[in-house]
């Protein structure tokens, strides 16, 4: 998906394709570069997660991935948990490079288990996780060895929800809803439409049914996606991570397309 | 006097059993021998004045340099180990350009003299990887005199690093008698020439020899001139009138 | 190659910044300063958020706007707010507004090869009393200005102001002279149309506009007192008071 006219009919290069879908060690270079012989310390993303969607309701947030790990166009590992719990009162979801997300959910492990066993009776919400992934992140981006991901945190801690964004450059913003890498283009517009006007308003029935039926736009449209998928949700009962779901899915009108491939008419 | 102290006045770091830096007390008592300094605060700005003791006709006393500059709006004088108050100048000096090129402006008396203070106490052993220290405390005492956005200051540093705001202070050999003369003489409301005459009686008092243009020193900071030492037909005229 | 090595080395550099759109625009008066941005935050083509200040109170005087790339911006209200905290301590007294002014272009200058990618805007009230703008390029240089505006619609914006504010190309009637500071109402609404007119024709720039105003010690508020939006973030009523207006753009 290129939305910079530009950039059509021209080789592919890392701006349309940020985070995600193709090993960029593959793809042939359309420029050259004057410091090829350099050191460079730079990055690219191997074994990828595509979107993350999240959203706040009634009683707090809900977010959704599918199980797929992709290497390049090769559905390489279709049943990897994007989502992960931070302590009782937080869920990250991540999109990007799967090994980094790994190293992330070690340092964040780590620091959960610290502070349990600093037992003081503090724990550590989802603003103060964001915050610090904030900070890690552009910390590696100021070093120019990026944490090549997008992630999403969401939570609910002394009655309030929290939902924000963090990627690869530091970059942070919060919304009601939020989506990563082509949701961002393709659910999160379908998102906002539901969730935007009054979050209040969205029983977790309803949340529950608008990210299965965002998942499903994607999974139709996202050639990087998996019909299998998680959700988590954070309310005051603490953070629940779902079993692998499947979406029903419909392919029979895929009969009556005509004009391109084998058929004529 | 100090017979009787024992091993808890070798260490520069080790406290004796009363609590006391025997080391930074002696220093204290380094400053007692140093000429006497007195500086006095009027509205209309400081004056400070010190004694420079002639120890021989052949020595030139103009090369006898007792009463500094830090920035154009803050001067020193010292009284003590005065070797040693040129670490602390420099620091000062140091610590207020770069305050001025860092936020373009003048910076304040207290700030400077704080920041002069912070050098007193980093003596002693130094631990491995830390910054090389001082082996000992400063043997000198300083009266910082300055203008700033609340109007003229002075302030009184010892090798404590503790420092004291004074309307009119005197260190120095002859401070005893002569913080009893500023005590008595002082009042809120002098203005700039009662002020040099009285820091020039309260020298002449204390003084050994006869005070003439030539062994004291007079310098001051005004809101119109800044830091100024005075030359010696300025001064001279003054010691006339005295 | 056909044996799966490479020609070349294959390279491609990271690029460690991005540009988050919006538009942001300071006016100061004879005894007050006015300090605006939207809000909204955008990557290329996408919303990434409707709601993202761009505009920080640093003390009770002084105002900081920041545009361009949203994580180093972020970053640098955070360091200035931790050196004006410092400041505080060491000095016992809130930084002066020129005083900032020298400090961002100290911390500014100081990542001068790997700069933050962010233009600043500051605006508030001098020791003196009067209302100020100092404008800053991401590398330090900056300078004492009547009125500025940065960001995504600055090519639209700033002409604007210099019609309005600077009176450029416009002649005065005989006999008089364009004043050298419009009153606080007249700013206001250059301000407001400003962004309105950016949100049309911009299309970083919308969803919601935050207008800071601050008004020196002793100034009347009375020409406040029919805005709409309007929130005090002073807490006492001698010396110099703030005021934070928010309002609504169009979200298309």
């Amino acid at each position: 998906m290129d939305h910079f006219p530009t950039h059509w009919g021209r080789p592919r290069n890392e701006l349309d394709d940020q985070y995600n879908t193709f090993p960029l060690h593959q793809r042939p270079a359309n420029h050259t570069d004057t410091f090829a012989n350099g050191v460079q310390r730079t990055q690219q993303p191997i074994v990828t997660g595509t979107s993350v969607l999240a959203i706040q309701y009634k009683d707090g947030i809900m977010m959704a991935a599918d199980n797929l790990a992709s290497y390049g166009s090769l559905a390489r590992f279709k049943d990897i948990t994007r989502l992960h719990a931070v302590g009782t009162s937080t869920v990250i979801g991540a999109s990007g490079d799967m090994s980094d997300f790994q190293h992330i959910q070690r340092v964040l492990d780590d620091i959960v288990t610290d502070e349990f066993t600093a037992g003081d009776g503090n724990s550590l919400g989802p603003a103060e996780i964001h915050e610090f992934l904030a900070r890690r992140m552009y910390a590696r981006r100021s070093k120019m060895n990026p944490l090549w991901n997008s992630l999403l945190v969401g939570g609910f801690q002394n009655g309030k929800r929290f939902l924000a964004f963090v990627d690869l450059l530091g970059t942070t913003y919060s919304a009601p809803s939020l989506a990563t890498g082509y949701g961002a283009h393709i659910a999160l517009p379908l998102l906002r439409q539901s969730i935007d006007p009054n979050p209040d308003a969205v029983t977790e029935e309803a949340a529950r049914e608008i990210l299965r039926n965002c998942m499903r736009v994607l999974y139709y449209r996202d050639a990087r996606s998996l019909d299998k998928y998680q959700i988590a949700t954070v309310t005051e009962a603490g953070v629940t991570i779902s079993d692998t779901q499947k979406l029903d899915t419909t392919w029979d009108f895929a009969e009556n397309i005509r004009g391109y491939g084998a058929q004529t008419q | 006097m100090f017979l009787t102290r024992s091993e808890y006045d070798r260490g520069v770091n080790t406290f004796s059993p009363e609590g006391r830096l025997f080391q930074v007390e002696y220093a204290i008592e380094a400053i007692k021998l140093g000429s006497t300094t007195v500086g006095v605060k009027t509205p209309e700005g400081v004056v400070l004045a010190v004694e420079k003791r002639v120890q021989s006709p052949l020595l030139e006393s103009s090369s006898i340099e007792k009463i500094m500059e830090i920035d154009g709006h803050l001067g020193c004088a010292m009284s003590g180990l005065t070797a040693d108050a040129r670490t602390m100048i420099d620091h000062a000096r140091v610590t207020s350009q770069n305050h001025a090129f860092t936020y373009d402006e003048r910076i304040k008396v207290e700030s400077v003299t704080q920041a002069v203070c912070d050098l007193a106490l980093r003596f002693g052993e130094s631990v491995h990887d830390e910054d090389a220290m001082m082996s000992r405390p400063f043997g000198v005492a300083l009266l910082i005199a300055g203008i700033d956005e609340l109007g003229p200051q002075l302030f009184h540093t010892d090798p404590s690093g503790t420092f004291v705001r004074y309307e009119a202070k005197a260190i120095g050999s002859g401070s005893e008698a002569a913080q009893t003369e500023l005590q008595d003489k002082w009042h809120s409301q002098m203005t700039l020439r009662e002020a040099q005459t009285l820091t020039l009686r309260v020298l002449k008092q204390v003084m050994e020899e006869k005070l003439d243009h030539h062994n004291v020193q007079l310098a001051q900071v005004t809101p119109q001139a800044g830091f100024e030492i005075l030359d010696e037909v300025r001064l001279k005229e003054i010691v006339d009138a005295m | 190659m056909p044996d799966g090595s490479y020609e070349r080395p294959q390279q491609r550099q990271f690029n460690p910044y991005s540009e988050n759109g919006g538009t942001i625009l300071a006016i100061a008066g004879a005894d007050f300063s006015v300090i605006a941005g939207d809000t909204r935050q955008s990557e290329g083509y996408s919303i990434q958020t409707r709601y993202a200040p761009k505009v920080f109170r640093l003390t009770e005087r002084a105002v900081l706007a920041v545009n361009g790339f949203a994580a180093d911006g972020n970053m640098f209200v955070k360091k200035v707010k931790q050196r004006l905290e410092w400041y505080r301590h060491a000095h016992a007294k809130d930084m002066p507004l020129r005083a900032i002014a020298r400090l961002i272009q100290t911390m500014l200058y100081a990542q001068r090869f790997f700069p933050y990618y962010v233009y600043n805007i500051l605006g508030g009230i001098e020791e003196d009393g009067t209302g100020a703008v100092y404008s800053f390029d991401p590398v330090g240089s900056y300078e004492r200005e009547a009125c500025r505006a940065a960001g995504a619609a600055q090519s639209l914006v700033q002409p604007f102001l210099d019609n309005q504010i600077y009176f450029k190309n416009q002649t005065p009637a005989p006999g008089t002279n364009h004043p050298t500071h419009l009153p606080l109402p007249d700013v206001l609404s250059i301000v407001i149309d400003s962004f309105t007119s950016a949100t049309e024709r911009h299309i970083e720039v919308g969803d919601g506009l935050e207008i800071y105003v601050v008004l020196a010690k002793g100034r009347s508020t009375q020409e406040l007192a029919s805005i709409g939006g309007l929130q005090e973030l002073s807490t006492r009523a001698e010396g110099d008071r703030m005021f934070v207006i928010r309002r609504d753009l169009k979200k298309d």
